[in-house]
């Protein structure tokens, strides 16, 4: 048996009769409530891990190698913690050839049982259009063979994930405008709780537009002087609150409008739709674009489509950037090495930051003030200065 | 105007340098080469870039300082994406014609191939990136100079694979020699190292290593002294799968001395922060726990106190030896008998044999 195979074998264990599985997978965000919509459909039950806090990074740490990157601890954690409430399938994608990512579950499998659990790992690869190889998994997973079980499935899914990113991004548009603080966020919480009890086809399709128009019911502060940053870097720890110390409450709590460049919808939209039904510009397709200048060749991980949101925003009238990555992460070291010079060419201010297992949340705050002060002062100068070029 | 390259003396230098210097030396491009890594390279290299890189790519970057230095013009920065179907290299090592255009402030030219195999840039056609750089489109030219490359290429990996030490076969294959191994003195430990090239075989990032190992009476297996077949093998034999560019060198070194039992223990050796390097030795780890291997894993900084590695270094063979020794008085305890027969058969084998 050859390499490749044997990769393929080991990628859909098949030990556990269809009926008997209890299905969990790692949690990042919420995607938890979309794939539970999901499988659920499916005609399978699931468990869900509890979200990540620092009791899961501790059991993640304590029995994963000490070099691995932090993504991977939590996982990890999430599965034994899946496993212990009861799960015996495990669930996971990965998009070989990038980082460590393409080796996660690989080393989860071993570790887990080296601990003695017993469970059945179904992966599968999620790059450029594998819509077949997703519904393959699924198909291994709950042996459903109702098409119109999928149809539900799959639109239930895709659509709470546009109905929770949208909050996501009204959210954030609201959370520095609000008058009444605090608002915005109930608002948020509440379409989450909604998004995630919907259960019907018709009404999650609904569910876009009544979040737009419940968030526009919140009183906001057009006029307020607001600053624009944009969050980027390595994909977990920018769509997991936890890992990320919810860098995007705190930014909106100090009056600063987040966006976000890698939203989930987006990248699932491109990454499972055929090439020949998606017409749009990639949002990987536009960093490098505009990334050109400076790299010449994607190197794996999210380093391309973080210098080229960062020319994007420099081009698009953004007033900051804050860049996250996960220690060791190797893609976003080489993003770190590029990213001063292209703070210095496109004349916009860049932050750093890397985040372990140790990050002490007192001085990751007082970095981000000392950084919002100085786009906001930087954003002063600038209107300062058009105000004088138009007196003139 | 000659044409000259200059090459660092880091990353792939210290597996590709004869091809290199073969491909360059035949399309008639002068080759130049940075110093050795010392003190000062590194220094200049962590002047450039953030403090989470990796040893290696700040020595790597000090280098092609010392090149700008020299008052080279034209540096030769690859990138090694990828060699085979979704088997990358480290995105560090993938990237570093990007990090090198946006750090540097100097102004030279950089000669930038690709290798990318998932993509279908095989080598052929980055050897035709590299001398379409120079103005050589001739296509029978370019051919010639890769088959000059592997010629040397190919008497470096005969004679290391022989046993013959690094420095040694390579100036041998650049002189165009080829050397028989010297004859092999029976030491009482062996060892297999696994570590990337660029880490053992610079002296100043392995602070010596190879040396300080055969200065303790102990023999030293490295990634040179096994094919790259054998290694791939190996890695499938072990039931581990191919996933980086470097695996041959690391995991299949160890996997192969592992398999067929000819060292006592294994020593990993590798940079702060590795990432490749963090699963592949966790892989061997696992491995020589079920095999009952000792295994060390030595990680090196650019602050690596040499005394408090070296101390590491000699409390390891010290419990291999003692294991070794324990092993062999067990052995002859139990079976006094045997014992006394294995030696006497020993005897006469030497008798027969200096008889004749």
């Amino acid at each position: 048996m050859n390499t490749r195979e044997k990769l393929e074998k080991n990628k859909m264990e098949n030990k556990i009769p269809a009926k008997d599985r209890i299905i969990a997978w790692p949690r990042m965000g919420r995607i938890d409530i979309p794939l539970k919509a999901l499988v659920i459909s499916l005609g399978a039950k699931v468990v869900i891990p509890p979200a990540n806090s620092n009791k899961a990074l501790e059991i993640g740490v304590k029995n994963s190698i000490e070099g691995i990157c932090l993504p991977y601890k939590l996982n990890l954690a999430n599965y034994i913690q899946a496993l212990d409430k009861g799960a015996n399938t495990l669930m996971m994608f990965q998009a070989p050839g990038s980082c460590r990512l393409g080796n996660y579950t690989k080393m989860a499998q071993k570790t887990l049982k080296s601990m003695g659990y017993e469970f059945d790992m179904v992966i599968f690869d999620m790059y450029q259009s594998k819509m077949k190889q997703t519904l393959q998994a699924f198909w291994h997973v709950t042996h459903c063979l109702n098409p119109w079980k999928y149809y539900k499935g799959f639109s239930l899914g895709f659509n709470k994930f546009f109905a929770i990113d949208t909050a996501e991004k009204l959210l954030f548009y609201t959370r520095p405008r609000e008058i009444n603080k605090g608002d915005a966020e109930k608002c948020y919480e509440k379409w989450l709780k909604i998004t995630d009890e919907t259960n019907s086809v018709l009404k999650a399709k609904k569910l876009k537009k009544q979040i737009i128009e419940d968030f526009k019911k919140i009183p906001i502060d057009k006029n307020k002087e607001v600053p624009v940053v944009y969050l980027i870097g390595e994909f977990f720890v920018l769509l997991d609150p936890y890992t990320n110390q919810n860098i995007e409450k705190e930014l909106g709590e100090m009056g600063v409008e987040v966006q976000r460049q890698i939203m989930f919808s987006d990248w699932l939209e491109h990454v499972l739709k055929p090439s020949l039904f998606y017409h749009r510009e990639s949002h990987r397709e536009r960093s490098v674009r505009y990334a050109e200048k400076y790299m010449k060749r994607a190197i794996g991980g999210e380093c391309i489509e973080t210098i080229g949101d960062t020319v994007y925003a420099a081009k698009h009238g953004v007033d900051g950037i804050i860049h996250i990555s996960p220690f060791s992460c190797m893609p976003e070291i080489v993003a770190q090495n590029i990213l001063p010079k292209v703070s210095r060419e496109e004349d916009i201010p860049v932050m750093s930051l890397v985040i372990d297992e140790q990050t002490g949340k007192a001085g990751y705050i007082t970095r981000i003030e000392a950084f919002i002060d100085l786009v906001k002062r930087k954003k002063r100068k600038k209107l300062k200065d058009n105000v004088n070029l138009l007196s003139k | 105007m000659p044409k000259q390259i200059g090459i660092p003396r880091a990353i792939s230098y210290y597996n590709n340098y004869p091809f290199y210097y073969g491909f360059f030396k035949s399309l008639g491009i002068e080759v130049i080469l940075s110093d050795k890594t010392t003190a000062k390279t590194i220094n200049d290299g962590s002047k450039y870039v953030v403090s989470d890189t990796c040893l290696p790519v700040k020595v790597y970057v000090g280098h092609v300082v010392n090149l700008l230095n020299k008052g080279c013009n034209t540096i030769f920065i690859p990138s090694i994406q990828s060699t085979g179907y979704k088997i990358n290299n480290c995105s560090k090592v993938r990237g570093l014609p990007e990090i090198i255009r946006n750090i540097l402030p100097q102004n030279f030219t950089m000669i930038e191939p690709t290798l990318d195999k998932t993509e279908n840039i095989n080598l052929k056609d980055f050897c035709r990136q590299t001398a379409n750089a120079f103005n050589i489109n001739d296509e029978q030219k370019i051919k010639m100079a890769i088959d000059n490359g592997f010629k040397v290429y190919n008497s470096f990996t005969e004679m290391t694979r022989a046993g013959v030490s690094y420095k040694e076969a390579l100036d041998n294959a650049i002189n165009g020699k080829t050397v028989k191994k010297t004859i092999d003195i029976v030491k009482p430990i062996s060892v297999a190292i696994m570590a990337h090239g660029y880490n053992l075989f610079d002296e100043r990032i392995s602070l010596n290593m190879i040396k300080k190992l055969e200065k303790m009476n102990v023999k030293v297996y490295t990634s040179l002294n096994v094919s790259f077949e054998d290694a791939i093998k190996s890695i499938d034999e072990i039931g581990e799968v191919q996933y980086w560019a470097n695996e041959p060198e690391l995991t299949g070194t160890a996997a192969y001395y592992l398999l067929n039992k000819k060292v006592d223990g294994i020593i990993a050796l590798s940079a702060f922060g590795c990432g490749p390097d963090s699963l592949m030795a966790d892989e061997i780890y696992y491995h020589c726990k079920e095999r009952k291997v000792p295994f060390i894993h030595l990680t090196i900084d650019e602050h690596s106190g040499e005394a408090g590695f070296v101390t590491r270094i000699e409390a390891f063979i010290d419990m291999l030896l003692r294991k070794k020794r324990n092993a062999i008085i067990k052995r002859v305890d139990i079976n006094r008998k045997s014992a006394a027969q294995v030696i006497t058969i020993n005897k006469e084998k030497v008798l027969t044999s200096s008889v004749k």
